[in-house]
């Protein structure tokens, strides 16, 4: 064991890596935080249509469910890395092919959960709401989903853990997140004990921090 | 909706085999940006890594930096900047047909299958793989590996060789170096196989470096080159030109000193018969 | 660059046995570690909400500390780290019969039975407090509400999760590669390394886990049409 490996490169480590300032585009940080947002956003929208009663609403949402559940993220990673140069004929930069890969990704999964949600609530919930007067949306944003979130809200979290550390696949694109830097420098410095154990301690405190805030919000009422 | 998702899939496959070419020469593309775009390693001391400063450095970099940009400054008549992107054995090809980079500089061996894909320009540095085990094994040489346990690094030429020539050692193919080191040190393998001198950058770096060693005579010939989009003959020879012309002055033997050198990142001095083949490279102006 | 792409490096030469070969290794580890997964699960996510202060800490305990760690290091942690703390016969056996193969299904299987802990746990949450406390009021023990009452609802409400969680699980098994497995993934980039053909074999590997992915799929909402409770919100009506 030797720690001297972090000391020096911990400013490479945390500055590039977690937070991604620094001279290559990357970090951890950067790119989960927005993938959060814009993915659950996305999958609270799929997770709706796919319980929707129009056909054409439900058939499209349900397919892309399917398909990118069916696919495993480096390889979505890779096609658009991939195809959308060539669609639309100039290079993209990393950090967006990643940032939109994940998006597009995670949202099939957060609408799975959302699905899962929203079909826990007794229907007699929704019954109620319309015998009460309320429209089909407002009984849905003001009834269902209120409690839906709540009883979700474990398999929410894990999902966006997965999704903290699924930014480590970014790196097949170059881009230099916290996994990465540390494969970086240990291919220089050949420490790879003293590398994974410091970046899972990272990552642990990082989503550790998430459950605690989640587990506050399981306790209030919504 | 199994099948619309199938109908999806296909609609991505036929849009992206089907997308127009991009219609630009890789010249035409220079001359546009003012940028020379390079696909290299993170990971690959000396040829190519990030150094303790955090800085993107090695031979390969140099080499481009140094040979090949001139050459093209040259031809298009303005000052080029390179930018880096890193590529791994898995990204370098389609790096490439994607356009998103220009010229792949790193540790890319040219070989006929992989020239049918992408061209190459004169090799630049040549090695061969060798074998590295703990100081005094009995495993000497590819002779001896029957039946051991050997590790290699994926999307290397080496395994495809070993399982040719002796298909009873049973391989494990790791992603990086130090994970296979890591397999030597615990015993989980007998000897872990690359180019020879990957092996050197290896065992320089390593905790103990007198605990191994490197054994054997090259198995294997990897002459390494710079790979680039397939059929731009003009391209490929301002490439050319630019190493020749750094072999020829001196100056590709003045960064070989830089990072090969005694005082350099691997020691690995080079061997007359190399610097021999390097000079015949060069074809008279 | 499109003229160059030649789909035929999939079948000819050994590329098509590679394959098969991965795709096999593929599903015997996430079929084992999928088993694993499902017992440390389903006992963690029972025992997360189970009335006994110790054994919920523990559960937790167990949660908390392999959900939060990214897959890749527990795949090294397993490879690399648990051998050495075995005696040497141990090892040697173990290295001589695919430690990385055993080391990847202990690290798969116990970092998702983590994660699927949390998937139960959300079922049985959704279940209003009451059922519990009607369960012990007729006369059954806590046990007994959970075996008989709880959990077979909480395992209906969980299904779709429970799906894609799965999925993860079998896509995740491709990290395996990292420690030397040859899975499916790793015998798609052999092929690359063979014929240099990246963009075929990649394709030739995302159709194999979409394929799998999407037949279990379609099983399993099949499964979640015959178990649903009726009165909760049905799938798709």
């Amino acid at each position: 064991m030797d720690v001297s490996v972090i000391v020096d490169n911990f400013p490479f480590l945390i500055v590039q890596g977690l937070l991604g300032l620094g001279g290559f585009v990357g970090g951890t940080l950067r790119l989960a935080i927005p993938a959060i947002v814009l993915g659950f956003a996305l999958g609270v929208v799929l997770g709706v249509a796919r319980l929707a009663r129009a056909r054409w609403v439900r058939g499209p949402a349900t397919a892309y469910i399917e398909l990118f559940r069916g696919v495993p993220l480096v390889m979505v990673i890779f096609w658009m890395w991939f195809v959308l140069p060539q669609l639309l004929q100039r290079p993209i930069p990393e950090y967006s092919v990643a940032l939109a890969a994940f998006v597009i990704f995670e949202a099939a999964y957060f609408a799975e959960i959302v699905r899962a949600g929203i079909q826990s609530v007794p229907r007699g919930q929704v019954e109620a709401a319309t015998a009460v007067g309320l429209t089909r949306a407002q009984s849905l944003r003001l009834v269902v989903l209120p409690q839906a979130i709540r009883s979700m809200i474990p398999s929410l979290v894990t999902q966006m853990i997965v999704l903290f550390k699924d930014t480590s696949l970014a790196s097949i694109i170059g881009y230099v997140d916290l996994t990465k830097a540390a494969q970086i420098v240990n291919n220089r410095e050949i420490r790879p004990f003293e590398l994974y154990l410091f970046i899972a301690v990272v990552y642990w405190l990082c989503t550790y921090a998430m459950s605690l805030v989640a587990r506050r919000f399981e306790r209030t009422p919504a | 909706m199994t099948r619309v998702s199938w109908l999806l899939l296909g609609a991505l496959l036929t849009v992206a085999t089907a997308a127009p070419a991009f219609g630009e020469t890789t010249l035409e593309k220079l001359n546009r940006t003012g940028a020379l775009t390079i696909g290299t390693r993170t990971g690959s001391p000396p040829f190519a890594f990030v150094n303790k400063q955090n800085e993107w450095v090695g031979f390969a970099i140099d080499l481009v930096e140094q040979a090949v940009k001139p050459a093209l400054e040259r031809k298009i008549g303005k000052p080029l900047k390179v930018e880096k992107k890193e590529s791994t054995p898995p990204t370098r090809i389609p790096l490439l047909s994607s356009n998103a980079v220009d010229l792949i500089a790193g540790t890319m061996t040219h070989t006929r299958t992989r020239a049918e894909s992408v061209d190459f320009s004169i090799t630049y540095f040549v090695t061969g793989a060798q074998f590295l085990v703990k100081k005094g094994s009995p495993l000497k040489s590819i002779q001896d590996i029957a039946g051991k346990r050997i590790a290699t690094q994926q999307g290397a030429t080496n395994a495809r060789i070993l399982r040719e020539r002796v298909p009873t050692a049973q391989l494990r193919e790791f992603p990086d170096q130090p994970a296979a080191f890591q397999a030597l040190v615990q015993g989980q393998v007998d000897a872990y196989t690359n180019d020879g001198i990957q092996l050197a950058g290896l065992q320089a770096k390593a905790p103990n470096p007198n605990d191994w060693e490197i054994v054997g005579d090259f198995y294997s010939y990897e002459p390494y080159g710079f790979a680039m989009r397939k059929n731009e003959s003009d391209f490929r020879h301002l490439v050319d030109v630019g190493l020749m012309e750094a072999i020829e002055s001196g100056k590709y033997f003045e960064l070989y000193d830089k990072w090969f050198g005694p005082k350099g990142e691997v020691p690995y001095p080079l061997s007359p018969e190399n610097r021999r083949f390097l000079q015949l490279q060069v074809v008279p102006r | 660059m499109n003229d160059q792409f030649e789909w035929s490096v999939l079948w000819s030469g050994q590329s098509g046995q590679w394959l098969l070969s991965g795709l096999l290794t593929t599903l015997r580890l996430s079929a084992l570690a999928w088993v694993l997964a499902a017992i440390l699960g389903v006992a963690a996510g029972a025992l997360r909400t189970a009335p006994v202060r110790p054994l919920r800490i523990l559960a937790t305990a167990y949660v908390e500390f392999f959900r939060n760690v990214p897959l890749l290091v527990w795949m090294f942690f397993w490879y690399f780290g648990v051998p050495p703390l075995l005696p040497r016969p141990a090892q040697d056996w173990l290295f001589a019969h695919g430690a990385e193969f055993w080391a990847a299904v202990c690290a798969l299987g116990v970092y998702h039975g983590a994660r699927m802990s949390e998937v139960i746990r959300s079922g049985i949450r959704a279940i209003p407090r009451t059922q519990l406390e009607a369960a012990v009021a007729t006369g059954l023990t806590t046990l007994q509400a959970y075996r008989l009452v709880i959990l077979p609802i909480a395992l209906r409400l969980i299904v779709p999760p429970a799906t894609s969680e799965s999925l993860n699980l079998l896509k995740n098994s491709s990290v395996a590669l990292t420690i030397s497995v040859a899975e499916l993934t790793f015998q798609t980039r052999q092929i690359e390394t063979y014929t240099a053909r990246a963009i075929e074999a990649l394709t030739a590997g995302t159709l194999i886990y979409l394929g799998l992915c999407v037949s279990i799929a379609t099983v399993m909402g099949w499964v979640e049409r015959r178990v649903a409770i009726p009165g909760l919100i049905a799938p798709g009506r």
